[in-house]
């Protein structure tokens, strides 16, 4: 065991274990919100606690100061035919010394869940980081005992505005013909989510993060205002984009595009939704209604930080006409 | 000392850059003092020989030294010399002047006194005007010239020409002084201009600002107050809390007149005031009061008709006649019809049967106008809240206000107050 994956780690290190080419393998990947909040989970937890305890220990530990640890785990679920459903997971220790997992540990974790999900098999594994690491087909190659061909998922933790997509990429190994000679590498694969009812509200919940009491109504609206606000805020950065790529378009930027046009044109002409006399006195007296109490809230938060000043003013400057305690100058 | 036209020479070669003016500024506060204004008369000559614009600043040295030597200025060529002086407070440049504020404001003064002298106060109005804008380091700020300005346009009657100057909001005040006399002119201006409610509100500022004595501005400013709000309100309010406490206690005893006046009004029957203010006319005449008592005297019909409108829905012209002590249903329709069509009702008048019919407010608030309006006002007061609030946090961190409550807490030897920490956060935004 030790000397071909010796060997194979020879070979390995001077090529690359990445591949950019997507899986011809056929499966069809499921995966569960589940999955995704553990790991991310796992995560957080460990580097948490690596900066609580971690600012006196030495370098040694994972991959550089800078960065945070990579956290391993596993993942099991079922494989039914050509499709792979992975539904949970569970956490690893990897020995950072051998780069091995700890095989005992993996075996009595794997009983354990057997007994309560007897379906679930160990699918692969998870790391974090932000691209595939060369030690990462080592740990592969181990799990293949387990499963003939495990599947490897990566979660990037590094937050990216920009990106749209979660960041998560599930890859597979296969064996290829590079320079003369068959090798494993990791080939991307497609993959969908997949949520039952119950995982949905959960993972609605864990992400709006609510207050446990249910908070006042104060705090209770500032919330769904704040849902609210985030939606037309979206809104609004989606249609500036359509508009950004239309004027370019009209100035000769970018080449004209009519499919794209079209569908421009057919959303537009979806709009006004509602067009009658009626439907804009409604509206406008709605709009006004709101304006009116924003208004007055504002003028009830100018009066009392007037009120506010005026006392100041009054204990800093004036004489006092009755004889107050300490406390008269406060509310 | 240097002479006259070593000087003059300076300041014609060093009026370019900021640096060269600063410069320039040290030459001539050296220069500066009895010596210049003993040669007052020589200097005229030499301001032909500098520009106002360039040579603000030498300019402005030179001026004041004349213009305050204390001879009497037909020496200088009386209405020239004040034409010499409009001419340079229009056309000076204000990043000069401003190095010498207190000189600039003596010249000003000499300005209005002189115009004032000669009986023509409307000549001293653009100047000043140019000269308020040009001082000012930003339009929130009072000077001296703003109290000058008002009263030059009042004595003049060019009510329209303050209105510019009273549209900025004052939020910086150096003399107290300034202040009542800006408020007091300024509502005045306003009674003037029939717009009264903005009067109010300068008279408001005027008597309640703070004052440790009571002094004889506030005073008249507060017999204005009285009549304004009378013809506004109908009714006189009691002092806000943030009045001065002198003010508090010793301003009605001043106007004893007005209070009762004011007492009468609120019985609501005409015959009883007219008879009061026939009685009191003389008083009111001395106190320049009396053309505002007569308007007082006219807004009581308009008070009573307004009060019949949250009675009834429909009364004839009879009726109002009577109860609000008209002669004839005519008076009673000229009246009703002025009202609406200033807004102050809303009603129609039916001039077959003589009925007029009251209505509620028709704005129904679906226009867009009503949208902007109100948006309007609400970024007003977005603006408004964050002054408020950072004078709000100077005022906390001021040392007097810090000694009051510090004595006060040293009590309780340091206890925190739990009532000063809220649960629910106050900023939405």
């Amino acid at each position: 065991m030790s000397a071909p994956s010796d060997a194979a780690a020879a070979v390995d290190t001077p090529a690359p274990t990445t591949a950019a080419a997507s899986s011809s393998g056929g499966f069809t990947f499921k995966l569960h919100p589940l999955v995704i909040v553990n790991v991310s989970d796992h995560h957080t937890r460990v580097k948490a606690q690596a900066a609580c305890s971690g600012d006196s220990s030495s370098s040694s530990s994972g991959a550089g100061a800078g960065q945070p640890p990579r956290v391993f785990g596993c993942v099991i679920g079922v494989q039914r035919g050509r499709t792979v459903e992975i539904f949970n997971s569970f956490e690893l220790v990897l020995d950072p010394v051998s780069g091995t997992l700890d095989r005992a540990f993996l075996e009595k974790k794997q009983e354990l869940y057997k007994k309560v999900f007897p379906d679930f098999y160990v699918l692969g594994w998870y790391s974090t980081g932000s691209d595939v690491h060369d030690t990462d087909m080592q740990i592969h190659k181990a799990l293949m005992d387990v499963n003939e061909s495990p599947v490897y998922l990566l979660l990037n933790p590094t937050i990216n505005l920009s990106q749209k997509d979660l960041p998560v990429t599930i890859y597979e190994s296969e064996l290829h013909v590079i320079d003369g000679s068959p090798q494993l590498i990791f080939v991307r694969s497609n993959y969908t989510i997949e949520t039952v009812e119950a995982e949905r509200i959960s993972v609605d919940h864990v992400a709006h993060l609510k207050p446990s009491d249910g908070g006042s109504a104060a705090t209770q609206l500032a919330a769904h205002l704040t849902g609210i606000h985030s939606a037309i805020k979206m809104l609004n950065s989606r249609v500036r984009v359509i508009h950004q790529y239309l004027v370019a378009m009209q100035k000769g930027d970018i080449p004209m595009d009519n499919s794209l046009l079209r569908q421009v044109s057919s959303l537009v002409r979806r709009l006004p939704a509602m067009e009658s006399q009626k439907f804009q006195d409604d509206f406008l007296m709605e709009y006004n209604d709101t304006l009116l109490m924003t208004y007055l809230a504002m003028f009830t938060n100018c009066s009392s930080t007037m009120n506010e000043l005026v006392e100041k003013i009054n204990t800093s400057y004036e004489r006092p006409t009755t004889r107050r305690g300490g406390r008269g100058a406060f509310m | 000392m240097e002479s006259l036209e070593a000087l003059v020479a300076h300041i014609q070669g060093l009026s370019g850059s900021p640096e060269e003016v600063a410069h320039l500024h040290s030459l001539l506060k050296q220069a500066d003092g009895d010596s210049l204004r003993a040669h007052a008369a020589a200097l005229v000559p030499f301001l032909a020989y500098l520009s106002p614009e360039t040579h603000s600043l030498g300019y402005l040295y030179l001026l004041e030294a004349c213009a305050t030597s204390g001879s009497n200025l037909s020496e200088f060529g009386g209405g020239d010399f004040l034409v010499t002086i409009a001419g340079f407070l229009t056309a000076c440049s204000a990043d000069q002047i401003r190095l010498a504020p207190d000189k600039f404001l003596n010249v000003c003064r000499v300005l209005k006194d002189q115009v004032m002298q000669l009986n023509m106060p409307i000549r001293g109005i653009a100047p000043l005007r140019a000269a308020v804008r040009k001082i000012q380091s930003s339009p929130e700020q009072l000077t001296p010239v703003h109290a000058d300005y008002l009263l030059l346009c009042l004595l003049a009657k060019q009510y329209m020409a303050g209105l510019s100057i009273l549209e900025d909001d004052i939020f910086e005040v150096d003399q107290p002084k300034d202040l009542f006399l800006y408020c007091y002119y300024g509502g005045m201006i306003y009674i003037g201009l029939k717009k009264f409610p903005k009067a109010l509100e300068l008279l408001h500022n005027a008597v309640t600002a703070p004052m440790s004595m009571l002094n004889a501005i506030a005073v008249e400013a507060y017999k204005k107050y009285v009549l304004v709000s009378l013809i506004v309100n109908g009714q006189v309010p009691s002092f806000p809390k943030y009045t001065s406490v002198s003010a508090q206690r010793s301003m009605k005893n001043h106007a004893q007149i007005y209070v009762e006046l004011s007492t009468s009004y609120s019985n609501g029957r005409y015959t009883d005031l007219e008879t009061f203010v026939q009685a009191n006319s003389a008083t009111f005449q001395s106190d320049n009061n009396l053309g505002l008592v007569k308007q007082v005297l006219s807004s009581m019909y308009k008070r009573n008709i307004q009060r019949l409108t949250q009675t009834y829905l429909t009364l004839s012209l009879e009726d109002i006649a009577r109860s609000v002590q008209l002669e004839t249903p005519r008076d009673a329709e000229m009246h009703v019809l002025r009202m609406i069509e200033d807004g102050e009702i809303h009603a129609t008048i039916n001039q077959k049967d003589g009925m007029v019919s009251f209505h509620e407010d028709p704005e129904q608030y679906k226009s867009v106008e009503m949208v902007e309006h109100i948006d309007s006002s609400i970024q007003r007061l977005t603006a408004l809240s964050k002054k408020l609030a950072s004078i709000d946090e100077n005022m906390s961190c001021d040392p007097a206000y810090l000694m009051k409550t510090g004595r006060d807490r040293g009590r309780f030897d340091g206890r925190f107050d739990y009532d000063d920490y809220d649960s629910v956060p106050h900023k939405f935004f």
